[in-house]
């Protein structure tokens, strides 16, 4: 079987004009040019969820830009449903759904019923297919309440619920997902994340996805490509990669003494200032809520935060560890 | 397409109504800002009789028309009025992963709410005062469809300058407000460079002078340059528009 998506020394550069100081920048222009993606080369199978990962800046945007159609690449190839991406963008576009966590394609001043049916219009489907399809995907994503709501009263979450909706009514084969938990409380990424895993499954659609937050890359995705300054880093399932790199967990624990030890194993005590102490737990060793309880039971506890390492640390890891 | 563009322009509508209060209040304050404007011209012709050959009922017809041109413009193609805005806020990326025009979505984007105050000036003033009747009706149309679509496609020409510089955010609508200013006066104080502005790059002159002409006095000469400015500044709109498009999808866009 073709893969769904295959890329081939794919590039992309930027140049800026350098503002020089005072008036001289009146009369010369200084270019500065920025690789923004420097020739990667990677196929995506049909079914899969694969996530592109990697620090601010490396690349993961305007690898899904090209992908998607809306930007053109300074050199390689690429296919995306048998379809060159930003030569046949508007037949590619009834095949895909677009999700920008940053960016909204609903109207907020309406309900998102109306953007809804505005979309209706736009992907050419027909009523019947667009009712079923619209009260399969409320139904599944729990948004039957807050349809007619105009979406700037919605909260974060429930907007972001609505948009995944909305890119999904045309029934694409593919989904490209740019940060779509950025933002969001607890609960609702959980909602996203479950959503996005059980609707793909059932659907059978191929996500590609691209996220700050290791929790996304855990729940849903099974592969990860690492992208740093422009280049493929690491390339392999997310169980191997969980194994090596995201089985960690940042234990806060805000206290009245002036410091906490935790002796358990899998766990390592991280930078910490008077009565707040920071640890690194390995989870496949000890489980969080044991390093809680160990905690607790010391008594003295004010405040505990759970949180993942942040992005950069973990693809600081895996490059170093790939170098 | 003109379905979905009708679809799409009426949640528009939708969206500048739904806040009636702050609705009335927009269309209140426009038909009150016509109204001085208008007391002006009245008190000149107070004075005078006419200006450059112009009287009050010329000066009636041309400012029935503008007002008539911006309403509509600002009422069906609303969007005109933030696309340098919107492309260098990079709104257009969600556009380009969807199955139609660009440049059409970007216009129904937004319905003004003030315009349906000039549409009720407008009106009045070509009835009441242009002495305008039933059978101007096809002409009056004809006039106010290549005056907005001159309007519309000038005010899309400016705001596609965002696609090569920032600052274009501003200038644009400065440049679609001195459009506006130009075609508020008798085309008779129009001479030398000012007349070259008028017909080029603020082209007053085909938004409404051209169309005042033909209701002045019908000819198939104006109507024939009518409708090819109409044309003309549709199609430079369009293309330059599409190759600034191009070149936000190249990544060469001003804003990075």
């Amino acid at each position: 079987m073709p893969p769904i998506v295959a890329v081939e020394n794919l590039r992309k550069t930027y140049r800026y004009v350098r503002r020089k100081p005072g008036l001289t920048r009146l009369f010369s222009r200084d270019f500065q040019t920025v690789e923004a993606v420097a020739g990667i080369s990677f196929t995506i199978a049909e079914r899969e969820r694969v996530a592109i990962i990697g620090p601010n800046g490396a690349g993961k945007s305007t690898t899904l830009k090209m992908l998607s159609g809306i930007l053109e690449p300074t050199g390689g190839a690429a296919a995306v449903l048998g379809l060159v991406p930003w030569k046949e963008r508007r037949a590619l576009a009834y095949r895909i759904g677009v999700v920008f966590g940053q960016r909204s394609q609903l109207w907020t001043e309406l309900p998102a019923r109306d953007s809804f049916a505005l979309l209706r219009r736009i992907y050419d489907v027909d009523q019947q297919t667009f009712t079923r399809r619209l009260s399969q995907l409320v139904e599944r994503f729990g948004l039957g309440p807050i349809l007619d709501q105009p979406v700037q009263r919605m909260s974060l979450g429930q907007r972001m619920r609505c948009e995944i909706v909305a890119s999904l009514l045309h029934g694409p084969a593919l989904l490209f997902l740019d940060e779509p938990t950025i933002g969001l409380d607890i609960t609702a990424k959980a909602a996203i994340r479950d959503f996005i895993r059980e609707h793909a499954g059932a659907e059978g659609q191929t996500v590609v996805l691209t996220s700050h937050d290791t929790r996304d890359i855990e729940l849903v995705c099974d592969r990860v490509i690492v992208i740093n300054e422009g280049r493929i880093v690491v390339d392999q399932p997310t169980d191997q990669l969980r194994r090596q790199f995201l089985g960690h967990r940042l234990v806060t624990l805000r206290s009245a003494a002036p410091s906490i030890d935790l002796a358990l194993p899998g766990v390592v005590r991280r930078t910490s200032e008077p009565h707040i102490s920071i640890f690194e737990v390995d989870t496949r060793t000890t489980r969080v809520d044991a390093v809680v309880q160990a905690a607790l039971a010391l008594g003295g506890i004010e405040d505990i935060t759970i949180e993942d390492p942040p992005m950069e640390e973990v693809v600081r890891a895996i490059y170093d560890a790939n170098r | 397409m003109f379905a979905t563009y009708a679809v799409n322009i009426g949640a528009a509508i939708r969206t500048s109504l739904m806040d009636r209060t702050n609705f009335i209040l927009n269309s209140v304050g426009m038909v009150v800002n016509d109204v001085f404007f208008l007391a002006l011209w009245y008190m000149f012709f107070a004075g005078f009789r006419e200006v450059g050959g112009w009287g009050l009922k010329d000066v009636a017809l041309l400012l029935g028309m503008i007002m008539m041109v911006v309403a509509i413009s600002g009422v069906f193609f609303g969007g005109y009025r933030d696309m340098a805005a919107t492309i260098l806020r990079g709104e257009i990326d969600a556009l380009l992963t969807q199955p139609r025009a660009v440049l059409p979505r970007l216009l129904a984007r937004e319905s003004i709410a003030t315009a349906w105050g000039d549409l009720v000036m407008g009106a009045w003033l070509l009835v009441a005062f242009a002495g305008l009747g039933w059978r101007d009706l096809p002409l009056v149309a004809l006039g106010l469809a290549a005056g907005t679509t001159v309007y519309v496609a000038s005010a899309v020409a400016y705001a596609s300058m965002a696609f090569w510089f920032a600052g274009a955010r501003s200038f644009a609508r400065d440049l679609t407000d001195f459009m506006l200013l130009f075609s508020s006066y008798p085309g008779s104080i129009y001479s030398g460079v000012s007349k070259v502005v008028a017909y080029t790059l603020l082209p007053a002159g085909f938004v409404v002078l051209t169309p005042v002409a033909l209701l002045r006095e019908p000819d198939w000469q104006t109507l024939a340059i009518m409708i090819g400015s109409a044309l003309g500044y549709a199609a430079l709109a369009a293309a330059l528009f599409n190759l600034g498009l191009r070149r936000y999808r190249q990544g060469l866009f001003a804003a990075g």
